[in-house]
């Protein structure tokens, strides 16, 4: 009998971090396209006119697709809605991941796999129930400790609820990435404080920010911590394989607002991760490894989220970014010759040196993480190229005319 | 007084309707805001309105969470 991996998910939110996720081993992906989505003031979006070249490029890799249709959605929003779920079966589009009633019902109607989404924040067995009506797939809620998870996997088995396939429904949990201190999707504060709501994908993070809690009278409080309402990132790797264990069948990435490096880096490790633990290969050297290489890329630091029994969050030290590494632009490729595998590239800023580390990222590319053996000036090898020049680099992924050059080096910690 | 609308970015949150519905309304097509009476420039959309409006449109300016409604 094949063995059955768990399905890892990764976030595309731009044609650069779809092909990272190819890259990195996706075995699905999820987008958002047009304005109803959770990332809608995001600028690189993918729109109705992208599916069909997102459905052939990921079928040829027998990768699946999962549109995300999932903000909350007003009377003027339903007819696009039903355009991109027409859209959707169309472009053979494998589901859309729903919260919202209407288009969960639409799409069911149409004959399109439904997902639902972690907005419904399903958390028992009863709700599971009442969407297998309509979902072969469904996200739990992010509270529910593992042992909820796993009795709702059980239950599932036990009273046999099966989804519109005919198959028992599959429960998808959220891996790795950002937490909110809210409902994903269930948010006022953005509302509140800029009229920009995040339960329409427009969220601006006012949660992020640090704050100081002042008194009528003008005297500060002393906090321990400025970012009280700013979880870290969630990550389970280092407990993968009690997540597993609990029944999961698909692990979810968050990330369609962060980098292509990062979906790449994030995905690897976690199919790495999770075949470890199906073939009994799971150890902690290589936790140590995953986790290493999960921090060198964004990230608030690290907890375990809700899986295991914590009450409180434990909230970010900083505003953005902890993570190790840090990429820095420095140039554009002008071309690249693929039988000779050289890159011909323009540095724009700073300089670059031999054994330097770095990134070509470009919307067919995703990202190229070579390390710089050799370089050419004029047809002379030199030590390092500055500002202005133009050189030739020894490159075996093949990347293209535009492509982004970035330094890829330790941060400043 | 003109109105400048970047339509592209709009993300269909209705609030420009709220404030002013008498310049500003949803489109059943695609879900995004209309700019009554404006005419397509490019990539945006201008209007040239009475003096009597102003108010009503910097309300609605103010109230669009990404900002994509100028009043000159």
């Amino acid at each position: 009998m094949e063995t059955r991996y768990p399905e890892i998910m990764a976030p595309a939110g731009s044609w650069a971090s779809l092909r990272a996720a190819l890259q990195g081993g996706a075995d699905s992906i999820y987008f958002g396209i047009e304005q109803l989505n959770m990332r809608a003031r995001a600028s690189n979006n993918f729109t109705l006119e992208d599916l069909p070249e997102i459905a052939s490029l990921t079928k040829e890799q027998g990768v699946k697709t999962y549109l995300t249709l999932n903000t909350v959605l007003y009377d003027h929003d339903l007819p696009l809605m039903r355009r991109i779920v027409d859209g959707a079966k169309e472009a053979g589009i494998t589901a859309i991941i729903a919260a919202d009633q209407s288009a969960i019902s639409y799409a069911y109607k149409q004959d399109v796999e439904v997902h639902i989404s972690t907005q419904a924040n399903i958390s028992n067995i009863e709700m599971v129930e009442f969407y297998s009506h309509f979902a072969d797939v469904m996200v739990l809620a992010r509270e529910l400790s593992l042992g909820q998870v796993q009795n709702i996997v059980e239950g599932i088995e036990e009273r046999q609820i099966i989804g519109p396939s005919g198959e028992l429904v599959e429960i998808e949990v959220f891996a790795h990435g950002a937490l909110c201190m809210a409902v994903s999707g269930k948010c006022y504060l953005s509302l509140h404080a800029y009229n920009s709501s995040a339960n329409r994908g427009a969220c601006k993070q006012n949660c992020r920010h640090s704050y100081r809690v002042t008194s009528d009278d003008g005297n500060e409080l002393e906090i321990d911590n400025e970012y009280i309402m700013s979880p870290k990132d969630l990550c389970t790797i280092d407990f993968l394989d009690q997540l597993l264990g609990a029944g999961i069948q698909v692990l979810k990435l968050e990330g369609r607002g962060r980098s292509p490096e990062y979906v790449k880096t994030v995905t690897r490790c976690y199919r790495e991760a999770a075949r470890a633990v199906v073939n009994d290969e799971y150890t902690p050297e290589k936790v140590d490894r995953w986790i290493q290489d999960l921090r060198d890329v964004y990230n608030r630091g690290f907890w375990n989220g809700y899986y295991l029994g914590q009450r409180l969050g434990e909230w970010s030290k900083v505003h953005g970014s902890a993570a190790e590494k840090e990429k820095t632009f420095i140039g554009k490729v002008l071309h690249y010759y693929p039988k000779a595998e050289v890159a011909h590239v323009r540095i724009k800023t700073k300089e670059l040196s031999l054994d330097d580390d770095i990134l070509i990222i470009g919307k067919k590319t995703g990202v190229a993480e070579p390390n710089i053996k050799s370089i050419w000036v004029d047809d002379q090898p030199v030590e390092k190229t500055v500002q202005g020049q133009e050189c030739t680099l020894k490159i075996d992924a093949e990347v293209r005319e535009g492509d982004k050059v970035y330094l890829w080096e330790d941060r400043d910690q | 007084m003109k109105i400048t609308f970047f339509r592209s970015k709009c993300i269909g949150c209705n609030y420009c309707v709220e404030a002013w519905p008498e310049r500003w309304q949803m489109s059943k097509r695609d879900g995004k805001c209309v700019l009554i009476g404006g005419k397509k420039k490019g990539q945006v959309y201008r209007a040239d309105v009475g003096e009597y409006e102003r108010k009503y449109n910097q309300r609605a300016a103010e109230a669009c969470p990404v900002d994509i409604i100028r009043i000159d």
